[in-house]
């Protein structure tokens, strides 16, 4: 899901990185004390899963976990994946410096699209928070998808034609992203609800959410 | 008791996972010259051959030559439509595109094809072709274009495999030092965010 440097148009990087900016901004302001060590945790998670590999078709995918990150951070998920990105693009050459801004996009924004989206069943009951789960899981790496589809449109062609061949391609990323976060929200919620979303009260928690939504 | 069968099974799902190889997200290209021909070699990190990949193939003025796609061993090769510095750029759909540049000095390898013959050669020639006289006078029937054509031809055989070795040195995926340089930046990053934050926060109260 890292689109490399010299692909996408001007105007597409500049939007990205506003996007990523605002994004970050939002997510800092956000942070607090016990957040920042979080946050560092799942940066660290994410940097380190993009290295594990899933081959398909004429493409290889890898994990992505920005479901995971998304919902159990909020909009710290911006700060935590552009650090991650950042390191990936210097390290590993994964995408680039000039797509970082595009790349945090289109992952973060979906992580934090389906922390407002399911993070709130997270701890109902486990008829409910099991498919919120999973689909906080696979939702995130499918709305990513559909933002590399939307950010390639420009250059690649038609967007469905693009969207549809990235959907495709991370469909077993989905599968198993979707598991992962329904194991994971399993294990924190028997060892340390407070992690996920609305554990304390969610009256204070929601008009803090909307306070941020700029 | 359900607990720990929660955890050991986040355990194996996790080890299940971690167990392949890590490999590099992104796609590489590959190309040298025989003679005037360019064969190229498109693969993603993970050593996965690139098949139906787009290969275009620029000159150092940006002017796109030939336009081609990758076969099912990640292979592409061309005949190289002039002499000159190429750029080939290879687009791997869903965003992955990387490029290699191949130099004039390794395309004009083939003597006995016109192009090739009519570099200028102004300096090196006199002395290459004192060479040449020796040679064709140890060798009758040879000129010293022929032997050069054999010799280049012969070098090249043997240095294609030395150079593929150099170009897949290149492409290691990410080192282990990488992936504990990268978690240690982060920590480092988590430290200086927590004294910011410990800062202001006790500023406050």
């Amino acid at each position: 899901m890292h689109i490399s440097e010299g692909v996408l148009s001007g105007p597409v990087l500049v939007a990205g990185a506003a996007v990523a900016l605002a994004g970050t901004a939002a997510g800092l302001r956000k942070m607090d004390l016990a957040q920042v060590a979080q946050a560092g945790i799942l940066s660290a998670a994410f940097f380190v899963a993009s290295l594990i590999h899933v081959p398909v078709g004429p493409s290889s995918v890898h994990l992505i976990l920005n479901g995971i990150v998304g919902l159990l951070l909020g909009w710290a998920a911006f700060p935590a994946i552009l650090t991650a990105l950042l390191l990936q693009a210097m390290m590993f050459q994964y995408g680039g410096i000039t797509t970082l801004g595009i790349n945090t996009v289109i992952m973060a924004l979906p992580a934090v699209i389906c922390y407002y989206l399911f993070g709130p069943f997270t701890l109902k009951k486990p008829r409910v928070a099991v498919p919120a789960a999973f689909a906080c899981g696979a939702g995130s790496v499918f709305l990513g998808a559909v933002l590399v589809g939307a950010s390639l449109m420009f250059t690649e062609g038609g967007f469905l034609e693009v969207a549809g061949l990235v959907v495709t391609a991370h469909l077993p990323v989905m599968v198993i992203e979707g598991i992962m976060t329904v194991f994971c929200v399993a294990f924190l919620k028997k060892v340390k609800p407070e992690m996920l979303p609305g554990y304390d009260n969610a009256a204070p928690g929601q008009s803090i959410a909307h306070g941020t939504m700029l | 008791m359900t607990r720990s069968i929660k955890e050991l099974t986040l355990i194996v799902v996790f080890s299940l996972i971690l167990a392949p190889a890590a490999h590099a997200h992104k796609v590489t290209i590959f190309a040298w010259a025989e003679g005037n021909t360019v064969y190229t070699e498109s693969k993603f990190s993970g050593g996965k051959m690139v098949k139906e990949g787009r290969v275009q193939v620029f000159d150092s003025g940006g002017t796109l030559l030939l336009e081609g796609r990758t076969n099912d061993n990640g292979e592409f090769s061309f005949k190289a439509p002039k002499i000159a510095d190429l750029n080939i750029v290879l687009i791997a759909g869903m965003g992955h595109q990387n490029s290699w540049k191949l130099s004039a000095a390794e395309l004009g390898g083939d003597a006995p094809t016109p192009a090739a013959s009519d570099q200028p050669q102004s300096e090196p020639a006199s002395l290459e072709a004192t060479h040449a006289k020796a040679l064709s006078a140890a060798a009758p029937g040879l000129t010293a274009q022929e032997i050069e054509a054999i010799v280049s031809r012969q070098l090249e055989q043997k240095i294609q495999p030395l150079t593929r070795m150099v170009a897949a040195s290149q492409d290691k995926g990410p080192t282990v030092s990488d992936i504990i340089g990268g978690i240690g930046y982060i920590i480092g990053l988590v430290g200086l965010g927590a004294y910011v934050r410990y800062r202001k926060d006790s500023r406050q109260s």
